[in-house]
């Protein structure tokens, strides 16, 4: 497409000009989507370099260092030790032994064990106590898969401690060298509470979120390489091992007639982004339209409706929500109102019409969302400058343009954040979902799929219902969640770079 | 928040407004009453079922023909207790220990500009985009495997552990409030004399209250509306349920709604009401927290 | 009490950006030193390294000869004053002042006694339990300085300690500034960007411009003999004229010819420019406002701006050759009618001597009489 420079570009009519905004947010975003993949390949480079870098320090650090310093290469914290500075040493020690003993005990086997996940399953042998042949248990492939990533972390985060050793040694070297004199194990303490006192602070969160977020991800990651199944449980009944890309191969080939997850997931995906859209738009210009309302000069008694609609937020939104599913449900509250009046004859089955059904959670969302959006744009308009309204009305500008061009503006600039993370956000609502529909109605023409794909159902609450149940199928669990997973980044990557206001953290400081 | 009316603009109201505006407004307070009643409705709804004691199912009436609290007694016979004690304890646990965790994580997030900051950042935001919800079913056999599960009746210690390990990653909201604490305070703690621990407890947290509390409401609203994890945990062992799984446990099927619509009801008022008027008392906090998070982002 | 001794100090970012360039100073016991320059010059950066709040990339910082380097600012027995005040606002007053003697884990009668006698130099005695909200600003500006006094530290800090305040009250804070040093008698460093304020508080002014050191003096050294062109138009309100022109010798004398009109250097410059042997050529003049004279006959000019400053006019006029001019004249010679005419595009004629010029090198723009 053509380029326009600025000059060029003013001299275009408003629908030009919002075409060529719009083709050339399009083109951008092959662009956008190829400088997030550089970014990734950038970051394993740099990773790369910092590799090198550290492994040359390390070996110039062996060649230049005192006995001290080389001996600190096998025996961790010598090199403190040897110059005084005894708590570290003690801990880098302890360090060592600690991961010597538990590699020796048990890492080494579940490490030698992860590359099968298990050789020996469950058999029927002989029993000399009972006399009998009974089901023996031996391997369990889901522990040899977690103990083996556990392993795994620990082994890496020895090996840092390892560097963090070495560099202490040159370290002390040079202080000494110049004169100073090394931080005592007093320092070390009192420096807890000072310099470095982000360390102290962040210790506690971090673990919390290494050992339960990103080892389990970690972990489901490499379930989607495995046939973790409900057949193959990995203890009772079967092993389950490694089997490369055929995960995603089942979910991305479609066969005629067969079993198609292609077809499953590309109408669930549609449908959730669909969902994502309405769900965030919908509540997004109502909440602004409620709060302007509230707000509105002339208006009395703000603080009671504000009320009214923030005691809502308060309800746990499980009875809300599974209240008013049943009140829309066939025999429920709704239908046996309108056939009482005489409006309907037949009860309407609110949740068994795909459509319907559809309308329903989106408009029963707004009903959910609208108070958050309220107290958000109210907090928001607020903050707008007034002057900003004064001059345009020197200006000229009506009530509408005032908003088109003040208000709209201004809301969509503070709140792009919000309104991304809102999207994907939305994408992932489960609540909302399963405790209105629980997905359905069924969808007959994907009965083939794992888990009963219903209308309704968003990625997420497929996802729930494929590890639920009798038939669960872990591995294709896995392939869906790192699908959720490419498609929000994917969203993200393009929609972060339009965003004026995240540009630079810093300039709101 | 409420913006002040000047006395002009007062006065102009009573001589008269332009009919267009008397107009548009009457407009407005018409749309308000309705969205009142819509957003009222179900939850007066739920109250006067609670009450309506002829029978357990929906009826097309709404207000009950014969009242009593048969259904809030009914409640204690039932296992709604526990799972009401159940719930309680975790969310006083998890409002403690959250808060601890998400205000120590934000505060550095703020504060703080050490090397790995925002490679930290960003490493979290990705981490975010993974459904929360994969990592569940190998917590969930981590947890059976500690003997923290339903079946061992010992739910609250493991829920307690996995809602509060990651919380840390919700920091964005309560950063953005230290972000709004002039650094020169910590800059003038520090020549005063300060270490950084005591620039925290002497002079950050002194001023964020509104945050902390914030956070502890949040915090200890969180675990009355699990649902997905609470039930994976629970095995669906009566014992170890939590409220939500559990009412929503007593709806399961056509003709477990037919016996138990009304104890549902009763069930939900009485989840709602501490939280509400919790909720309500602390009002203030939610609204500077909602609004300061989404502005912040 | 203390010296202060700054040795090849430099900071550079983490994005690269040198806001500090090999700064090298010594600041005597108890002397007033005033870093001045344009925002973005690196004066609040070089303080706050001084302080211990921003991380020292090179180069060392002694105060009273201990190397503070690696030392946390509670370490280095300081006391500043921020441009924004930082009280912190859930304290009173007398919590704001006592907080860092409370630290120290004085006695509490014995911080009673500080804090009280504090107040009272600085005329808070009745605000002392007061929030720092409920306060105006010279009130808060003055417990801010309260707080740093009670420190007996060795070092005094000042940020722009006096940019919030409104005019009037900047000048009487300014004032009681003098004062205060008078009575605290310690090491003070004093960061601005105001001139004025440069030229009135300082025993030493260090001019800065993009991290580096324009020119360190007194006041009036930096005034009369401005090192180059920078601190020639930095100093001094309102600022200096710059004219391109040549320089010219004839014998042992020097003419300047700014305008065409021909100039000569005499007095104590011409003498200078004789001992230095400089060359003729083009050169950069410089004249202050009030080095020019309204007369009968000289360079012709028209009017274009008269600011009536009450005391004295400044006059903003243009030349034949569109080159623009302040002049500044005090209005007491002046006639009614004179005043009245001196409207816009009144022609007027300009004269200026030759012993209150500056020569600046167009290339280096450095002063010429400078070594």
């Amino acid at each position: 497409m053509k380029k326009y420079d600025e000059l060029e570009y003013l001299k275009l009519s408003k629908w030009q000009k919002f075409l060529y905004k719009l083709l050339s947010f399009f083109t951008s975003v092959p662009t956008r989507i190829w400088n997030g993949i550089c970014s990734i390949g950038l970051f394993f480079k740099k990773i790369g370099v910092g590799i090198a870098a550290e492994a040359k320090d390390i070996v110039t650090t062996f060649v230049n260092g005192d006995w001290k310093t080389k001996l600190s290469y096998l025996v961790m914290g010598f090199g403190c030790l040897a110059r005084g500075q005894i708590l570290r040493g003690v801990l880098f020690l302890l360090f060592e032994i600690v991961f010597i003993f538990y590699m020796i005990v048990f890492g080494a086997e579940q490490i030698g064990l992860l590359a099968s996940l298990g050789v020996q399953g469950p058999a029927r042998e002989y029993n000399a106590v009972f006399d009998s042949y009974q089901t023996q248990y031996h391997d369990n492939s889901f522990r040899i898969l977690l103990y083996g990533v556990l392993t795994i972390f620990f082994i890496i985060a020895f090996l840092y401690t390892w560097r963090v050793n070495i560099r202490q040694n040159k370290v002390a070297e040079q202080i000494l060298r110049s004169g100073k004199k090394l931080k005592s194990g007093k320092d070390d303490l009192r420096s807890m509470v000072d310099d470095n006192f982000h360390r102290t602070l962040l210790a506690l969160p971090l673990t919390g979120i290494l050992v339960f977020t990103v080892m389990p991800i970690v972990f489901m990651i490499l379930v989607a390489f495995t046939n973790y199944d409900a057949a193959h449980n990995g203890y009772t009944n079967q092993l389950f091992t490694w089997v490369g890309l055929d995960n995603f191969k089942t979910m991305f080939t479609w066969t005629a007639g067969g079993v198609n997850y292609s077809a499953a997931f590309g109408e669930i995906l549609t449908w959730t982004l669909i969902w994502a859209f309405f769900a965030t738009f919908t509540n997004y210009f109502l909440g602004i339209f409620v709060a302007m309302m509230i707000n509105k000069k002339g208006i009395h008694l703000k603080k009671l409706w504000r009320t009214v609609l923030i005691m809502t937020i308060a309800i746990p939104q499980f009875i809300s929500l599974l209240y008013v599913s049943k009140m829309f449900s066939l025999n429920g509250l709704v239908n046996g109102f309108l056939m009482d009046l005489g409006i309907i004859h037949k009860a309407i089955d609110f949740w068994g019409t795909p459509t319907l059904a559809r309308i329903m959670v989106i408009v029963i969302n707004i009903w959910i969302g609208i108070p958050y959006l309220m107290l958000i744009a109210t907090g928001i308009l607020m903050n707008i400058p007034a002057d900003l309204y004064e001059s345009a009305k020197i200006d000229g500008a009506s009530g509408w343009k005032q908003f088109t061009k003040i208000t709209l503006p201004y809301m969509l600039f503070i709140t792009g954040p919000y309104l991304l993370t809102s999207f994907t956000g939305n994408m992932n609502n489960f609540n909302v979902i399963y405790l209105l529909t629980g997905g359905g109605p069924t969808n007959p023409s994907l009965s083939g799929a794992a888990g009963s794909v219903g209308h309704t159902d968003l990625l997420i609450t497929w996802l729930f219902k494929i590890t639920t149940g009798s038939d669960t199928k872990y591995y294709l669990a896995s392939v869906v969640g790192i699908m959720v997973f490419v498609v929000v980044a994917v969203i993200s990557l393009i929609v972060y770079g339009l965003l004026p206001s995240v540009k630079n953290e810093e300039d709101f400081q | 928040m409420r913006k002040n009316t000047d006395p002009q603009a007062a006065m102009k109201q009573h001589m008269g407004l332009k009919a267009s505006t008397r107009i548009t407004n009457t407009f407005v307070y018409v749309l308000l009453i309705v969205i009142s009643i819509v957003w009222l409705i179900p939850f007066v709804f739920i109250v006067l079922q609670s009450f309506r004691i002829e029978s357990t199912h929906q009826e097309s009436y709404l207000l009950p023909k014969q009242w009593g609290i048969d259904n809030y007694i009914h409640l204690w016979h039932t296992n709604f207790p526990r799972w009401y004690l159940n719930t309680f304890i975790l969310a006083l646990g998890v409002a403690v220990l959250q808060t601890i965790i998400v205000l120590c994580m934000s505060y550095t997030l703020s504060r703080f500009r050490f090397k790995m900051r925002a490679g930290l950042m960003r490493f979290m935001l990705i981490l975010g985009m993974f459904p929360g919800m994969l990592a569940m079913i190998i917590l969930y056999r981590v947890l059976d495997d500690l003997h923290l599960t339903g079946q061992y009746g010992n739910v609250v210690p493991g829920l307690l552990l996995v809602y509060v390990a990651s919380s840390g990653m919700g920091y964005y909201v309560s950063k953005g409030f230290f972000d709004t604490i002039p650094k020169s305070l910590d800059e003038a703690a520090r020549v005063d004399g300060a270490n950084r621990a005591q620039v925290l407890t002497k002079i950050i947290l002194p001023l964020s209250k509104p945050i902390v509390i914030y956070t502890t409401l949040t915090a200890f609203m969180g675990p009355w509306a699990d649902f997905v994890f609470a039930r994976y945990v629970s095995q669906m062992y009566q014992d170890s349920l939590n409220v939500a799984v559990g009412l929503q446990s007593w709806l399961a099927t056509d003709t477990m709604i037919f016996n138990n619509y009304t104890y549902f009801c009763a069930g939900g008022v009485v989840v709602a009401i501490p939280v509400t008027i919790l909720f309500i008392c602390l009002q203030r906090y939610y609204v500077e927290g909602v609004t300061g998070g989404a502005v912040k982002g | 009490m203390a010296s202060v001794k700054m040795m090849k100090v430099k900071k550079i970012y983490d994005n690269k950006v040198v806001a500090v360039h090999d700064f090298d100073l010594d600041i005597k016991d108890k002397e007033f030193v005033v870093f001045v320059g344009p925002s973005g010059c690196g004066k609040s950066t070089t303080l706050r390294m001084i302080a211990g709040l921003e991380e020292i990339s090179d180069g060392t910082i002694e105060i009273d000869g201990q190397v503070v380097n690696d030392l946390q600012p509670k370490d280095r027995n300081i006391a500043m004053v921020f441009q924004n005040y930082a009280l912190y606002p859930h304290m009173t007053v007398y919590d704001n002042i006592a907080f860092s003697l409370r630290l120290q884990k004085i006695p509490e009668d014995e911080i009673y006694d500080k804090v009280t006698k504090a107040a009272e130099i600085l005329g808070i005695t009745e605000y002392l339990m007061r929030k720092p909200r409920a306060l105006s600003g010279g009130q808060r500006q003055r417990v801010a300085i309260g707080r740093a006094m009670v420190r007996n530290s060795k070092v005094f800090l000042m940020d722009e300690p006096l940019s919030n305040l409104d005019a009037k009250l900047r000048n009487q804070m300014r004032a009681e500034i003098i004062l205060l040093r008078k009575k605290l008698d310690t090491t003070f460093i004093y960061v601005t960007h105001d001139q004025t304020e440069a030229m009135t508080l300082a025993d030493r002014i260090v001019i800065m411009k993009d991290g580096f050191i324009m020119q360190v003096g007194t006041p009036a050294e930096c005034f009369d003999m401005p090192a180059n062109l920078f601190v020639a138009e930095f100093i001094g309100a309102p600022k200096m004229n710059i004219v391109k022109t040549n320089l010219i010798r004839e014998g042992n004398r020097y003419f300047v010819t700014p305008f065409g009109v021909k100039i000569e250097v005499d007095g104590e410059k011409g003498d200078t420019l004789r001992a230095k042997n400089v060359p003729a050529g083009e050169i950069l003049l410089g004249f202050r406002p009030e080095h020019v004279s309204l007369s009968d006959q000289g360079i012709p000019v028209t009017l274009e701006v008269n600011e009536m400053m009450g005391s004295e006019l400044h006059l903003h006029v243009y030349t034949e050759d569109e080159t623009r001019l302040i002049v500044r004249t005090p209005t007491v010679n002046l006639s009614r009618a004179d005043r009245e005419n001196l409207a816009y595009g009144a022609k007027l004629h300009l004269s200026f001597e030759g012993k209150v010029m500056h020569f600046f090198d167009p290339k280096t723009e450095k002063n010429l009489l400078c070594d």
